[in-house]
């Protein structure tokens, strides 16, 4: 990873790229909100949001990648 | 108690500890942000109050055995509890000892459920005969709490003389909604508000990236490098008693028991000065830092559940810190809960000691199994794949959800500024537990002075 390449931030006590961020905003909030105000009539509109919470949180893990580089090391 | 009851308890407290272990290990999850919306959601949903306390005990158990799993292999606290413990952790992973780092803090951190379960019951009991005199004059409580936590902090002055503007905002957006027919007069506005103290912070610091300046001059960086030595498995079921040497079993149930006794206290400001109290006396490194992981670990455990558990069984009021943040939930979350109906007037004591024994014995049993068998590939699968962005994304829609949920769309915008203010405040050195205490007297202290 080159010089030119940090473009990370610290939010929170991790790193997060800008863009991500609010790519990942966006999709947990349209789809917790969606999900509440598609609730059907006389059902309790919080499980849908929580479902639309869920998706989003998992739509996110996909599209996104965690800033983080991870490796074994097996010295010794 | 019938079987099913037993059996869904079991169930819930299995999905709790499940959940948690982990979000445990996610970096930066601080407990308030991460106990209090999903405790919220499940009482508000309208699930059986014995079943939330069940879920919530397993749950804060299985968080805070795995929170120092990414302590000790990555030097990356798992939450703000686990924080003080870095340092020593960070010895142990010196002298290539990580997997050491979490065999001792989780079965410290079983010493201090097994120390603090009885313990904190009978405190509670101890307690009932001056629940009266607290509930009659509970605004004045948080209020003198909310200036005393205030003296605490650095900043001092600053915290005290943030309290009254700060009860203002909030009760000028409750009177604002109640003057605009957003929500009925007898109703108040206080979840949303809440959770908008909680992730005020980051609401802050995501607005501020808003400004092309702040942003263009904020530190930078690649990604964050972390390594792992590959530690073997092991073998069999672990026997935390075996696991620590009888010196750091007497000091993790010493400090255990420090932490049940002091639960009002801040168990973060407990944990530190529990940690350099023990190692001003020990010489060999190693040595020391195991045994301060290990009693501290004892000491937030006990102190976490305690501080659930003697409020809620002798006060009904959340008079600490632990039930301020992460449990408060249980104490109000209206309109199902409030501070004259909640688990406190609803359980009986059999029902707290079924409940708090079964969420604690499925916990441990699960995921200190788990965390001593498996913490290298959870911690690789976490590290890997769940990007922090996700983590963040998802508890700002649930706040976005919760806020709308309480009083419509302008209490999104509400719920923002309660964060920003929140939020520079924090960032002043004003704790959770000052702002918390304010959000709880407000009503009572702008009364007082109108």
């Amino acid at each position: 990873m080159s010089a030119e390449d940090k473009e990370n931030i610290e939010v929170w006590e991790d790193l997060v790229h800008i863009k991500d961020l609010v790519i990942s905003l966006a999709i947990c909030s349209v789809t917790s909100l969606g999900g509440y105000l598609i609730a059907p009539e006389g059902q309790q509109p919080l499980i849908y949001g929580l479902i639309g919470a869920v998706l989003g949180f998992i739509t996110s893990t996909i599209v996104i990648k965690p800033k983080r580089n991870f490796s074994y090391t097996d010295e010794e | 108690m019938d079987v099913v009851l037993i059996g869904q308890m079991a169930a819930i407290a299995l999905l709790g500890a499940a959940l948690y272990t982990i979000i445990g290990i996610a970096p930066g999850t601080d407990e308030t942000a991460v106990l209090a919306p999903v405790t919220l959601v499940l009482v508000i949903s309208g699930l059986e109050p014995i079943l939330v306390l069940t879920f919530f005990i397993a749950a804060i158990v299985a968080k805070k055995l795995t929170d120092s799993i990414p302590v000790a292999v990555a030097g990356i606290p798992g939450g703000v509890m686990s924080a003080p413990m870095v340092e020593h952790a960070m010895v142990l992973k010196k002298y290539g000892k990580p997997d050491v780092s979490i065999r001792k803090m989780a079965s410290g951190s079983v010493i201090g459920t097994i120390i603090s379960v009885p313990l904190s019951l009978l405190l509670a009991t101890a307690l009932v005969p001056l629940a009266d005199v607290i509930e009659q004059y509970s605004s004045q409580i948080f209020f003198f709490g909310a200036i005393f936590l205030a003296l605490m902090t650095k900043n001092r002055w600053f915290a005290v003389l943030s309290i009254v503007p700060f009860a203002f905002v909030i009760q000028g957006l409750r009177n604002l909604y109640w003057e605009l027919d957003i929500v009925p007069e007898d109703t108040t506005v206080f979840t949303s508000f809440f959770l908008g103290i909680t992730i005020g912070p980051v609401i802050l610091k995501l607005f501020e990236l808003l400004n092309g300046r702040v942003r263009r001059n904020l530190p930078r960086y690649g990604t964050k490098t972390i390594e792992m030595r590959r530690t073997k498995a092991e073998k069999g079921f672990p026997n935390p008693f075996k696991i620590l040497n009888k010196n750091e079993t007497i000091s993790s149930a010493v400090s255990s028991v420090l932490g049940v006794l002091t639960f009002f206290m801040s168990p973060v400001g407990m944990t530190i000065f529990l940690g350099e109290m023990i190692t001003s006396r020990i010489k060999d490194p190693v040595k020391r830092a195991a045994r301060a992981i290990s009693s501290m670990d004892g000491l937030t455990n006990a102190a976490y559940l305690s501080g659930t558990l003697v409020p809620l069984i002798a006060i009904g009021y959340p008079l600490s810190p632990t039930a301020l943040g992460p449990g408060h939930a249980l104490f109000n979350a209206p309109p199902v809960y409030t501070y004259e109906h909640n688990l406190h007037h609803i359980l009986s004591m059999n029902d707290f000691v079924m409940a708090t024994v079964i969420g604690a014995v499925i916990a441990i049993g699960l995921t200190f199994f788990i965390t001593i068998k498996y913490a290298q590939p959870i911690c690789a699968f976490v590290f890997k794949y769940i990007p922090h962005e996700a983590m963040l994304g998802l508890f700002f829609g649930l706040v976005m959800m919760l806020a709308y949920m309480d009083a419509g769309v302008l209490n999104i915008a509400g719920v923002l500024v309660i964060g920003l203010v929140a939020g520079f405040m924090h960032r002043k050195g004003v704790n959770y537990g000052v702002q918390f205490m304010t959000l709880y007297a407000a009503p009572w202290l702008v009364g007082l002075i109108f």
